[in-house]
């Protein structure tokens, strides 16, 4: 009982470290997944609807990327990003653009597949009643996403989803530094090791709460309009 | 008129079309029949621009959206029945709405407007889809099956509405359909499939009366039990 009263006295306090974590998290998981999005959703178009050479190939790739193991996206990062490494120039390494890029990793084929899967469900019956009128090819694309709207909002959920939730990846690329990269799960790990568990629960709680706000947000969309 | 020359479609190494040539005269209704997997679907698709022949020529109206097509099983497209229809139309269509509303009261539609179109049964998205190809003047009608869920009264809409169209427009039909007795009631010709190949073709009438083709006969004779 003493934790929780400790972590809702910070939450209703709105603790200033508290206030900095959720911020960081914030930017850094919209920001990976609208990247992701926008890389993903395309792809997922073109592979659900077209009929190209090594169609097939790239979308196997792309189901076993689906399963990519945070840590290992956050190595293969941590390795391009280190001094030694081909972008180690750019000296992002133990920061927010980082931890993004480690995201963005990370959710692109898992956005990719599910767009892919639930265009090509739809984009037969779509595509063969535009033709019949004599839509044209981007206008019917335009369509076939219209039609897959409120999957289109599960996809983009699922990838914000992956994003707040993930620790190994943003853990070795951020370095969890305090007051720059440590995020909700990083700081639930560090605390609760530290045997802080006052900051840990209250940072659950903000977890459980964004997730039910963006829910709630993402049935409002959902919701078809005549 | 409106040519095919040396079309063919094979899938998986089955040769499902083989059509050495096929003229269609304009303003004319044509009944497409055949038995279930002769080529009526793939040869109607072929000419809509969906499937791609593997060979042939084709020499059909060029301008866009002269050619419609109706699918066996049309989209309703998850928006109003309104805008169902009016999506047909250009933007520089003149009073899209006032044409639509038009076309779907020929299908005894116009009271079911607002109504979301992804939510109608099989029967009236079918009675839909046609409004929303006949919204517009079309030089080629291609329809497969177009009435095949609609009731008895939903059928008898479609097919007045089809006439008049034709009347108005002058357009060519080629319609696949499984009722001998829709075909005897709707079209002049008819053009008979038999595993991809055309065997018989010519006026409908003469046909029915007096089939030379043995796959016609053996066909028709099934209706005549």
């Amino acid at each position: 009982m003493e934790v929780f009263a400790e972590a809702l006295g910070l939450l209703f306090g709105a603790d200033w470290e508290l206030r900095q974590i959720l911020w960081v998290t914030l930017k850094m998981s919209l920001s990976s997944t609208a990247i992701a999005v926008c890389i993903g959703v395309p792809l997922g178009v073109l592979l659900g609807t077209g009929k190209f050479r090594g169609r097939k190939l790239i979308l196997k790739i792309i189901h076993t990327l689906m399963g990519l193991p945070p840590v290992v996206a956050g190595l293969i990062v941590f390795l391009l990003l280190s001094r030694s490494g081909p972008l180690g120039s750019l000296r992002l390494l133990f920061s927010v653009p980082a931890m993004v890029i480690a995201q963005v990793v990370l959710i692109t084929p898992i956005v990719t597949g599910l767009t892919s899967s639930m265009v090509s469900a739809k984009a037969p019956a779509v595509m063969e009643t535009a033709a019949g009128i004599g839509l044209s090819r981007s206008r019917t694309l335009w369509l076939i996403l219209r039609e897959c709207r409120p999957q289109l909002v599960s996809v983009v959920l699922t990838g914000f989803g992956r994003a707040i939730s993930e620790v190994g990846a943003v853990q070795l690329v951020g370095g969890n530094v305090q007051y720059k990269t440590r995020v909700m799960t990083t700081t639930i790990m560090l605390e609760t090791n530290k045997g802080n568990f006052g900051l840990a629960v209250a940072l659950g709680i903000l977890l459980l709460l964004i997730a039910f706000v963006i829910n709630a947000l993402a049935g409002k969309l959902q919701e078809e309009r005549p | 008129m409106m040519e095919l020359v040396s079309l063919s479609k094979t899938y998986q190494g089955r040769r499902v079309l083989n059509i050495p040539a096929l003229t269609l005269l304009e303003g004319q209704t044509y009944a497409l029949l055949g038995a279930n997997g002769s080529g009526k679907s793939t040869l109607l698709r072929i000419l809509a621009g969906v499937l791609v022949p593997d060979a042939g020529r084709m020499r059909l109206p060029e301008e866009s959206g002269q050619v419609g097509y109706l699918p066996q099983r049309p989209y309703g497209f998850q928006r109003s029945v309104l805008k169902n229809v009016t999506m047909a139309l250009s933007s520089s269509y003149p009073r899209p709405e006032e044409a639509a509303l038009a076309a779907l009261g020929r299908v005894g539609m116009e009271n079911m407007a607002r109504e979301n179109g992804s939510r109608l049964s099989g029967g009236e998205t079918q009675r839909m889809a046609f409004a929303r190809m006949i919204v517009r003047p079309r030089k080629l009608l291609l329809l497969d099956e177009p009435t095949s869920a609609t009731d008895i009264a939903g059928n008898d809409l479609v097919e007045a509405a089809l006439l008049e169209y034709q009347r108005e427009t002058g357009c060519t039909v080629l319609m696949a359909t499984h009722s001998l007795a829709q075909a005897a009631r709707l079209c002049r010709r008819m053009i008979f499939l038999h595993r991809g190949e055309i065997v018989a073709e010519g006026p409908i009438r003469q046909l029915l009366d007096a089939p030379e083709d043995p796959h016609l006969r053996e066909f028709l004779a099934h209706w005549r039990i």
